[in-house]
């Protein structure tokens, strides 16, 4: 079982593709359910068996992926704005993008172009 | 039928012919074997364990078997035999009792897999059952023990055997397996617990067993609620101290736990949701059992309330 906690603020290497090139959709086959608590909410990933620990806006961002397969990356940071109620200032597109891409790592979503 | 009401020659008996299929709920596991000394360890251990007549269906069966051929030359030894099957390569032949006893731990974390199988000990007090989820060397067994010497229902030393539907918790009432330094502990602190032949030189050290208390047994077909999850954490000379464990933290430590987690899969995930939801969760640092058990009858008061 692996275990993440999405807070972090360091950032990946440049990736091969910009960003807002990228759509991304949950894998096919691919289903996670969540359990949300007061300190987290746990993500089990139904496909392989893992389980994840998400903070408020990586399960947010699985859930607008998830009903609305294909979006690029700054549409996903202006939904998540939206639903959290907060401002670019607290969650920077970057950031956003820094968090797609560990998502990716964990197979939870995927990136196509 | 109880095993304690056959003499220890009948005993030996029907082990070496049919076998004695032995109620351990939630399973049956036939055990045959012609050695009359395991026999006898059985007749100690198991006295208040009812059993099922030797033709009846049994879900495990076991044989202990003196191994011959070549083996023959490193000493006497033995094998564990599960249906047919010999997972394990043999141990010294006095280490008979404790090789039954982890080969059935393996059997069953093996193949239960219509359940959640926690790494933990499980006792109640009052109708509030604790989970002790701990890897070994953690203290489980040693602290279980003690709490099924101090009036508490023991279900088990070993496995929190959860039921995926409504993550009720089966007992899976055993000999708790003590360890090195735990057997004289638990000789002093609870001097009328009976105490099997002390096993040195295992492969997990010195080994005895702790024949649990006769209403634990008999009970062993009634399921329990949890209503705590107690992380326990022996050190050596500490004082005590009790720590609140979040819900999603506790969710993954116990999850992290089991033993086939994975292969269940989504249920199981359910079922540590639903445990995490109806218990609260703690992490118990203690130095010596009575403080661990005085913490914890805090923690169940704490409960009460």
């Amino acid at each position: 079982m692996r275990r993440y906690i999405f807070r972090g603020t360091s950032f990946r290497l440049p990736h091969v593709a910009f960003h807002a090139d990228i759509h991304w959709r949950i894998p096919t086959g691919q289903r996670v359910v969540f359990e949300d608590f007061d300190d987290g909410i746990v993500a089990f990933d139904a496909l392989v068996g893992s389980t994840h620990l998400l903070d408020v806006t990586a399960a947010e961002a699985l859930a607008i992926i998830e009903a609305e397969p294909g979006l690029v990356a700054p549409a996903i940071h202006a939904r998540l704005l939206e639903r959290l109620g907060v401002g670019a200032e607290s969650i920077p597109l970057a950031a956003v993008d820094e968090l797609l891409w560990r998502l990716e790592d964990l197979n939870l979503i995927a990136g196509f172009i | 039928m109880n095993v304690g009401s056959l003499a220890p020659a009948s005993i030996r008996a029907e082990l070496a012919a049919a076998g004695l299929a032995l109620n351990i709920p939630p399973i049956t596991a036939r055990l045959r074997s012609p050695l009359a000394f395991l026999a006898d360890q059985i007749h100690s251990l198991y006295r208040d364990y009812e059993f099922v007549q030797s033709d009846a269906y049994a879900d495990i069966d076991i044989r202990m078997l003196p191994v011959n051929g070549l083996r023959r030359w490193a000493g006497r030894q033995v094998q564990f035999v599960v249906d047919g099957v010999t997972p394990f390569e043999p141990f010294p032949l006095e280490h008979a009792l404790p090789m039954f006893e982890w080969g059935l731990n393996w059997v069953v974390s093996h193949r239960l897999h219509g359940h959640l199988l926690l790494h933990c000990a499980v006792a109640a007090r009052n109708g509030h059952a604790v989970l002790f989820p701990a890897w070994p060397g953690s203290g489980k067994s040693t602290l279980s023990a003690a709490l099924a010497c101090s009036g508490w229902r023991f279900l088990s030393d070993e496995y929190g055997i959860v039921a995926l539907d409504d993550a009720r918790l089966l007992p899976f009432v055993r000999p708790v397996a003590l360890k090195n330094d735990s057997i004289d502990v638990m000789r002093a602190f609870a001097p009328e617990a009976f105490i099997g032949p002390v096993f040195p030189k295992t492969r997990k050290g010195t080994v005895a067993h702790l024949r649990p208390p006769e209403e634990s047994v008999r009970r062993g077909n009634d399921s329990v609620v949890a209503t705590s999850i107690v992380f326990p954490d022996f050190q050596r000379g500490e004082g005590t101290s009790v720590k609140r464990v979040p819900s999603a933290a506790a969710f993954l430590k116990l999850a992290g736990n089991a033993f086939n987690y994975e292969v269940v899969g989504e249920p199981a995930f359910r079922a540590v949701a639903m445990l995490v939801r109806s218990c609260s969760a703690w992490i118990l640092r203690y130095g010596d059992l009575a403080a661990a058990r005085a913490a914890l009858d805090d923690i169940l008061h704490e409960e009460v309330r």
